[in-house]
């Protein structure tokens, strides 16, 4: 028993910072309709902010929320020179667009930073752990527990009391009739990126912690699973995309905990099965999105 | 008079050896991707190398090295593509990628055009297996390194271990040498774990090694970044205090840069700068040229790879035909490089080098040695 709770505490880290990541493709795909491949590139900056400040001697209080400015004004240039230009492109269009975006990226970040990864020094802090109710839990999964509890109350706050959130979820229901009622359409969008890069910045604060250093081509993975997070949650659905990354993170956690030892190497499969099952009996996903319009022939 | 200087100009050239004026390599090597942190170094070496011995009038004094050089972009069929053009330009020797993946995807055009290929730094002792008479390898193989770390581990009074490997390379899997050999040694294997390269949590692991009824007093991985720190710091917070052994792959500055957790981690890597050993002056050299520290014993390999070049030709009387070469190659003992000696007679091409141990210690490396692994106890390649 005190393993199993042990192991969802685990879950419970893992899969916040996996419905961080796919809230801020869903953030950007709700209103739209881009699949930013690009969101990876965004913790890659936020990562090497850290990395820097880390070499600056800038204590770790202050190179946080630099970290997360950096994927801020990151995501706000990327709609700016890369989005803009083909916002009215197809969607093929914008996922090409991502791709090519995060591709340039990593291309400069081998060219001008280092090919290789560059080790960032963290708090010793975040390598310790505290013993709660019988259990030891790492000091940054309670991290990034903390934080994405943190951060799904101020999106809720953002979207439901704030007057750009409240634009966005009108946008996001049906753009052109927000657009009839006064709202600036590029103010929306560029508001989208703006929250998808603090959503970013915090996802890799704690996905850097963990991993204690920034390479070049370190978006790839977690865009993938916050694109697989929010897929099963609902593409689209804010909602949708916590739900999809937590059922990822108790997927793989439970998997690689429980599975026997000689099932273990198909753990990823077995993940991804589980994944198409679910959205075999919902195939909109766990929550969808109200106003996807999803044909079914 | 004009004549006679003509005839006496080629009778010179005549009783020459028959040094030829250059020698040309090709490198398809991994400049972007995810062998770039591994072969961009290893290029750095090789282009100190040969700017050495251009400075110095060539091989021998009269064969200037001419490096052609391709991205690979880490990507298999991207290899295959650059090596048949560096084959179509006519060069004498070829450089491949730090990976026994996309070095095999050429070796269907190495074997034909009959040039001799060295990977940069791929370990596998399967490379030169499958590769053929004209595949080297420039690294202590997997199966030497894991023998070096089970007999450390069993010196040291260590008789349960534990390992976590991934199945996705042939280079991730040493860990089951080390078991191999550790059980050859009396040891006992608690058990094993697999994960995936990139894989970012490894709290579950981590959870369930700290629940073992015994605690294992080794664990042994090939993993490295990003998914060394992460297990290794998972392991530490989930209370697991087991001695960590690691290999070549996590020879890099974040090992360092871990802070307590980092403390202690032994792992095996390609040399050590001793004071007045060849890489203490190479690493000088290093940073003589580029203005930084180097990073990485990746550096010195690369430079080590073209001492055997250079080597070998001299020791094919200077010739520079690829078949001469691949023989002399095959042939060498104990060239000097910046790391080791290194010899490739009576080896398939998996060449004997030495093997360091280096503990990390206030964030820095301590030496434990560079011992001679026992030959009996060394495991088979395993194909996988």
């Amino acid at each position: 028993m005190d393993i199993f709770l042990q192991q969802t505490v685990n879950a419970l880290a893992l899969g916040g910072t996996y419905a961080l990541l796919a809230l801020g493709l869903a953030v950007v795909f709700s209103i739209m309709g881009l699949i930013n491949f690009a969101h990876g590139e965004l913790m890659t900056i936020a990562g090497y902010v850290l990395m820097y400040c880390g070499i600056a001697g800038v204590s770790f209080v202050v190179a946080v929320p630099l970290a997360l400015m950096a994927s801020v004004i990151a995501a706000v240039l990327m709609e700016r020179i890369a989005f803009r230009p083909v916002r009215n492109g197809s969607g093929a269009t914008m996922l090409v667009t991502s791709f090519a975006v995060a591709m340039i990226l990593q291309v400069l970040f081998q060219n001008l930073i280092s090919t290789r990864s560059q080790p960032v020094l963290l708090p010793a802090m975040l390598s310790d752990s505290v013993h709660i109710a019988g259990m030891v839990i790492g000091v940054n999964k309670l991290a990034a527990i903390i934080a994405t509890v943190v951060m799904l109350v101020f999106l809720d706050w953002f979207m439901k009391h704030q007057k750009t959130g409240i634009a966005m979820r009108a946008a996001a229901e049906d753009f052109a009739v927000a657009r009839l009622m006064g709202i600036r359409a590029n103010t929306v969008i560029a508001g989208a990126f703006a929250l998808s890069g603090l959503l970013a910045g915090v996802a890799a604060v704690l996905w850097v912690s963990q991993r204690a250093s920034v390479d070049p081509l370190m978006g790839f993975m977690p865009v993938l699973k916050a694109f697989i997070a929010a897929i099963l949650g609902g593409l689209g659905s804010l909602r949708g995309a916590v739900a999809g990354g937590f059922l990822l993170g108790f997927i793989e956690i439970y998997l690689s905990a429980f599975l026997p030892p000689e099932m273990q190497e198909f753990r990823e499969p077995i993940g991804l099965g589980i994944v198409v099952l679910v959205l075999l009996f919902r195939p909109n996903g766990l929550i969808p999105s109200a106003t996807l319009k999803a044909e079914k022939v | 008079m004009k004549k006679l200087l003509t005839l006496t100009a080629i009778g010179a050239l005549l009783a020459a050896p028959s040094f030829a004026d250059t020698l040309r390599i090709g490198a398809a090597t991994a400049q972007t991707g995810g062998l770039a942190p591994y072969d961009a170094p290893v290029m750095e070496g090789i282009h100190i190398a040969i700017d050495e011995i251009n400075a110095a009038g060539g091989i021998g004094g009269t064969t200037k090295i001419e490096l052609i050089e391709k991205d690979v972009r880490s990507d298999a069929a991207q290899t295959s593509i650059a090596v048949q053009e560096l084959v179509d330009t006519g060069v004498s020797a070829l450089i491949l990628p730090c990976d026994a993946d996309p070095s095999l995807a050429a070796i269907g055009i190495v074997s034909s055009a009959e040039i001799p290929a060295i990977s940069t730094c791929a370990s596998s002792p399967t490379l030169p297996m499958i590769g053929g008479d004209y595949m080297f390898a420039n690294f202590p193989g997997d199966n030497v390194q894991a023998t070096v770390s089970a007999a450390w581990a069993q010196e040291q009074g260590h008789d349960t271990a534990y390992i976590i490997y991934s199945p996705d390379s042939q280079y991730t899997t040493m860990p089951l040498y080390f078991a191999e050999v550790f059980e050859k040694m009396g040891g006992t294997v608690l058990g094993q774990d697999t994960h995936s390269i990139g894989q970012q949590d490894f709290s579950a692991i981590a959870t369930r090694i700290a629940a073992l009824p015994e605690q294992p007093d080794v664990i042994m991985t090939s993993s490295y970044e990003p998914d060394f720190p992460s297990m290794l710091k998972a392991l530490r917070s989930a209370g697991v205090t087991s001695q960590m052994i690691g290999s070549d792959g996590i020879d890099s500055p974040t090992t360092f840069s871990l802070g307590e957790a980092g403390e202690g981690v032994v792992f095996t890597t390609a040399g050590y700068a001793e004071e007045g050993s060849p890489l203490e002056a190479f690493n000088a050299k290093y940073k003589e040229t580029t203005g930084k520290d180097s990073e990485t014993v990746f550096n010195a390999v690369g430079y080590d790879l073209i001492k055997v070049i250079e080597a070998a030709v001299l020791a094919a009387d200077g010739s520079t035909d690829p078949k001469a070469l691949r023989d002399a190659i095959a042939n060498l003992e104990n060239v000097q490089g910046a790391t080791s000696a290194i010899t490739y007679k009576g080896t398939d091409g998996m060449p004997v080098r030495q093997v360091s141990l280096i503990r990390v210690k206030d964030a820095g490396r301590e030496f434990l040695g560079s011992p001679s692994p026992d030959a009996a106890l060394i495991p088979a390649p395993r194909m996988q």
